[in-house]
């Protein structure tokens, strides 16, 4: 069976062009043999599909306490855009963005993230997987209180034993406005500060994927608004999709998409970009 | 910050506080190691220098002629070859200088070396044939002096003289029968031998060995090469076992003994160290989660435990070296202080490398082992965890606390204690295995109390006694004695043989008498029955005899003094600890029966002792021996014989010392160990819980309540740990007890109360100075810093 995707073109001749459609598993090689295209070479195609839910489902407990969390959500996002996720508590959003994580597994469903099966690798596959692809940002920071606004920055560059390169640490640093803080610990800093260093951490190793659990919650509406700014600005200037969670539908309002869950269904409302 | 694993610096050097109780546990296990090894060591080096001390430093001896000898002696892994020959070594062949016997020696000038319990006082070694040296007793009874002639009178009838040329120190067998040493030069012994007596010449020659040689093998060699049968070579067991050189099957069974008790000590300490990281890892669950979200695979995790863990190493480790070798060596100073003359070998400051090398090595080791349980369980955290914001650092219970029986706030440390099965059974087993541990080895105090003689308070210093069991010794004698200078204490015993008919068998009874003193210090053998019966002179006590014990109050009719007298057996004494009198041919198979002095008059018409025990000052000098000697030859006649052993005293006791020392030392360490493991649990737990107790404050419970709580928790783990302890430790303690002493003394086991008593006491210390801590915390907590955290 063949699943289609969408590639685009990134010739400097015919910039956003649509060039073909193919089978999402297959490697570069196979769609060249495949789908022959002189105009288009291995290095000018990317991948424009970055997340893809298939029929995801995932329930919890037994018998009379069993709980849909998830019921066969599907859904796709493409690189660089900006998607919310809405819902009353307990409906299953959080578990939604654990499983598109590679936190949780699902009970059914596949997990597709820059072409890769999430839950057909081994854990360990899978650590590693998610350190070099995603990022994740969460309500209460969980920053690592002994170490300072850098070090905690490049925290998971050290962890892929890589090497953290001046610029890049530099260029997050004043992205995010913490130059002057930079050896400050997080005790020391605000609220609105220390999102801002997991946002730093989280986007530290260029993911293609940036999940984020109500990365506002704990801030006021001044900081949250940085914030949003900060999460939206990467994903522009990164070209790098990002999928928040959020009870705040104004936050939610200046997304590209919109995925409301109500009881384990998704379903998409639109929103800004659309 | 160039790595990952630079964090676990990082968080070392910020949570001091945190990690001091696992930093503690790590010091305490290496210390506990450095320390036992460091006894051992120490033991082995005291029995060394008693080992050379009385069997010499010799390794192997090869009865060999001359020819042979050479051959030994040209093998590369040779050090030092000596010649020995001797004669008379049992004074009964008719080797007499002025009519005593005397043992003759003849040796080369070298094996002085190998054996440094034969000390030249004055003069020098002989020269020539016809030169000697003579030992202490036979100066002195000789008067003779350095360079006077003495004359040998050989078995033939045949005189031959020799020059004095030194004297040296009695040896301990010689001073303990009295005896006449004579040490000639090889010439001069074979000159003696050949002529003398025409036998085969034969001479020992005693070898010690290069260091690092497996002597065995040498022995092995030595021995196939020049076909030696097995009764011509001897191997000094003592010392080869102390260099761990034996094939002796017992010294084997000690070092799988020693080995064992490195292993419980290390199993111990795992037990320790993982418990108290268990519980840090089970503090920072969330943190490990967190970690797993950022991309640590589950490898990284055990990593990132595991170099924390020998982070801690870097300083526990040395400190726990450290207190282990200065108490090595306040152990040592003890010795030292309580056997100047015995341990003034033993290095003061000495410090023990193999004891220290184990400290180390088993240090790390365990640290390691230790650590892989709880970096599992920290490399198992779910990344889940950390995003679900339920990361809770106490397990969700699985059912309510009981409060029929205790109030809430007890019921609520009662089920602290017991909610967690895994958790409940790994400390309460910790605790049981440092109460069987205790248990199992007060028996090895019981065994040494029994096994060394002159640790008991009736082990005489000299005895004089008559070879025919006659008893010529006045009593009045030991009164006057009891007034000279340096003598303690002067006891007598009278002594009679007799057959007489028991359980319809004729059996030989030895009859002794006891004065007030020995009744009082047999009180603590009485196995049954009544000791003031028989010390008032109403029966006789029985003494337990392996083929069955004669009970209280059974009639013996005894055949003494012309009539037969019925005596009647007051009771029973597991041991009687006086070897004279006892009829080596009989051995064990002898009844013994002890009787007050007057009833001994009565029956058997004698008045005085066979044997006249005297116990001296340490500081007693030998002149005043002399003295006491002279004064009882003067009431009892020259065919007295005297026997001193204070030398052999002073030896046994040495060991009974260090042995002392060394189990005295496990047990003290047995105890610290439950001690420092119910403060470290306890501790643990409570800062597990700390957000908990800061719930509770905040909704109404006192302190005083939260202190209860704690103490129900603590006293849950004791009590149940004291419970199973005791159900495995008790039939332990009996078993052992069995083994070691019943089989040997006869003296039946009874519950080990008094060592109950001490772990008990130990470990409700431990659980009143557990809970001040805790306590002192929480009273000092902040509530809204505990609540506002989760």
């Amino acid at each position: 069976m063949k699943r289609t995707a969408a590639y685009r073109c990134v010739s400097r001749d015919s910039p956003g062009r649509k060039v073909l459609v193919v089978c999402f598993s297959c490697t570069y090689k196979k769609q060249h043999e495949e789908y022959p295209l002189q105009s288009v070479t291995e290095r000018q195609v990317i991948v424009l599909e970055i997340v893809r839910v298939e029929n995801l489902s995932k329930t919890y407990g037994k018998g009379e306490a069993r709980v849909a969390a998830l019921k066969n959500v599907s859904f796709s996002m493409e690189r660089g855009q900006f998607g919310a996720v809405v819902g009353a508590s307990g409906s299953g959003k959080s578990t939604l963005l654990n499983c598109v994580g590679g936190l949780d597994r699902a009970d059914a469903g596949k997990v597709f993230i820059s072409g890769r099966d999430l839950f057909g690798m081994d854990e360990n596959e899978r650590t590693v997987f998610r350190r070099q692809n995603i990022g994740f940002i969460f309500q209460s920071f969980h920053l690592i209180q002994e170490l300072n606004v850098e070090q905690n920055i490049v925290f998971p560059l050290l962890l892929d034993y890589r090497k953290p390169e001046r610029e890049r640490v530099e260029e997050i640093l004043e992205v995010l406005g913490l130059e002057n803080r930079r050896k400050h610990l997080p005790g020391q800093l605000s609220g609105g500060q220390q999102q801002r260093v997991a946002i730093g951490r989280a986007l530290i190793m260029r993911p293609a994927l940036v999940l984020a659990d109500e990365p506002t919650g704990n801030l006021d509406s001044r900081n949250s608004q940085d914030v949003m700014d900060l999460l939206c600005s990467a994903a522009r200037h990164y070209q790098q999709t990002v999928l928040m969670i959020t009870h705040n539908r104004d936050l939610a309002s200046s997304a590209d998409r919109v995925f409301q869950v109500t009881d384990g269904v998704v379903c998409e409302l639109g929103g800004e970009g659309r | 910050m160039k790595h990952y694993l630079e964090l676990t610096a990082i968080f070392a050097g910020q949570h001091k506080r945190q990690t001091r109780m696992t930093r503690l546990c790590i010091v305490l296990a290496v210390f506990l190691v450095t320390v036992i090894f460091g006894m051992a060591d120490m033991e082995m080096r005291s029995q060394m220098i008693q080992a050379v001390k009385s069997d010499g430093s010799w390794h192997a001896g090869f009865v060999a002629d001359a020819r042979q000898g050479a051959l030994i002696g040209a093998r590369p892994e040779v050090e030092q070859i000596a010649r020995y020959g001797a004669v008379n070594y049992r004074l009964q062949d008719g080797y007499r200088i002025e009519g005593v016997e005397t043992c003759i020696c003849g040796l080369d000038r070298n094996l002085l070396e190998m054996f440094p319990d034969v000390t030249i006082l004055e003069g020098s070694f002989p020269g020539q044939p016809d030169e000697a040296m003579l030992n202490e007793t036979a100066k002195s009874r000789l008067g003779l002096q350095v360079g006077d002639l003495v004359s040998l009178t050989v078995p033939q009838g045949i005189s031959r003289q020799y020059k004095i040329t030194g004297i040296t120190k009695d040896t301990i067998l010689e001073a303990e029968h009295d005896a006449f040493g004579m040490l000639l030069t090889v010439e001069g012994y074979d000159a003696l031998h050949t002529k003398e007596t025409g036998a085969e010449q034969e001479m020992v020659y005693y070898v010690t060995f290069r260091s690092f040689c497996n002597i065995q093998k040498a022995v092995g060699d030595i021995t196939a090469q020049l076909g030696f049968a097995p009764e011509q070579v001897r191997q000094n067991v003592k010392v080869l076992a102390l260099m761990f050189q034996s094939g002796d099957s017992y010294l084997i069974q000690f070092y799988f003994v020693a080995a064992i008790l490195a292993v419980l000590v290390a199993v111990a300490g795992i037990f320790m160290i993982a418990a108290s990281m268990n519980s840090s890892i089970a503090r920072r669950t969330e943190f490990f989660g967190m970690l797993r979200c950022l991309g640590a695979t589950q490898k990284q995790v055990v990593r990132f435990v595991k170099k924390e863990a020998l982070l801690w190493c870097r300083s526990a480790v040395p400190a726990g070296v450290l207190a282990g070798v200065v108490v090595v060596w306040l152990l040592c100073g003890m010795l030292r202080f309580l056997s100047p003359g015995l341990f003034e070998g033993m290095p003061v400051f000495g410090v023990s490398i193999p004891s220290i090398a184990v400290g180390i090595l088993l240090g790390i080791v365990t640290v390691l082992l230790a650590a892989g349980a709880p970096a599992r369980k920290a490399a198992g955290v779910s990344p889940l965890t950390a995003v679900s914001g339920n990361a809770g650092t106490v397990q969700a219970a699985k059912r309510a606390a009981d409060t029929r029986f205790f109030k809430v706030d007890t019921a609520l440390g009662v089920h602290h204690a017991s909610g967690s099965k895994k958790n409940y059974m790994l400390v309460t087993g910790s605790f049981a295995f440092s109460i069987i541990l205790f248990l199992a080895f007060s028996t090895a105090v019981d065994f040494m109390h029994r096994a060394i003689t002159p640790l008991r308070p009736q082990a005489p210093d000299l005895y004089a006694y008559d070879g025919g069991y006659a008893n010529v010794i006045p009593t009045e004698l030991a009164g006057t004695l009891r007034d000279r200078p340096g003598v303690r204490r002067v006891f007598g015993r009278g002594y009679v043989q007799v057959t007489a008919p028991l359980d319809g068998q004729e059996t030989d009874f030895t009859i002794l008498s006891y004065d007030a003193q020995q009744f009082k210090w047999a009180k603590r053998d009485l196995l049954e029955g009544d000791l003031a019966e028989a010390a008032d002179g109403k029966g006789v006590l029985a003494a337990w005899r392996e083929k069955g014990q004669i009970p209280a109050g059974s009639k013996i009719m005894l055949p003494l003094g012309g009539s037969v007298a019925e005596v009647t057996v007051a009771g029973t004494l597991g041991d009687v600890p006086f070897s004279y009198g006892r009829n080596p041919n009989i051995g064990s198979s002898e009844t013994l029966l002890i009787c007050s002095e007057e009833l001994f008059q009565s029956l058997t018409g004698e008045r005085g002792y066979a044997v006249l025990d005297l116990q001296v000052e340490p500081d007693i000098t030998d002149a005043e021996v002399a003295q006491i000697r002279k004064e009882i030859e003067q009431a009892c006649g020259a065919g007295i014989s005297f026997s001193d052993k204070r030398l052999s005293n002073r030896e046994v006791k040495g060991a009974g010392y260090s042995m002392a020392v060394f189990l005295y030392g496990f047990l003290i360490i047995i105890a610290l160990l439950a001690f420092f493991n119910i403060i470290n649990c306890i501790a643990m737990s409570v800062s597990a819980r700390m957000r908990e107790y800061g719930a509770m404050r905040a909704i109404g419970m006192s302190d005083s309540q939260l202190v209860r709580m704690i103490v129900g928790e603590a006293l849950s783990y004791t009590v149940s740990g004291v419970f199973f302890g005791c159900i495995i430790g008790l039939p332990l303690n009996r078993m052992l007890f069995h083994q070691l002493v019943t089989s040997r003394w006869g003296e039946q086991w009874q519950m080990p109360l008094r060592e109950l008593v001490v772990i008990v006491v130990v470990m409700g210390v431990a659980v009143w100075l557990a809970v001040q801590g805790p306590a002192r915390r929480i009273r000092q907590m902040i509530v809204v810093d505990m609540v506002g955290t989760g």
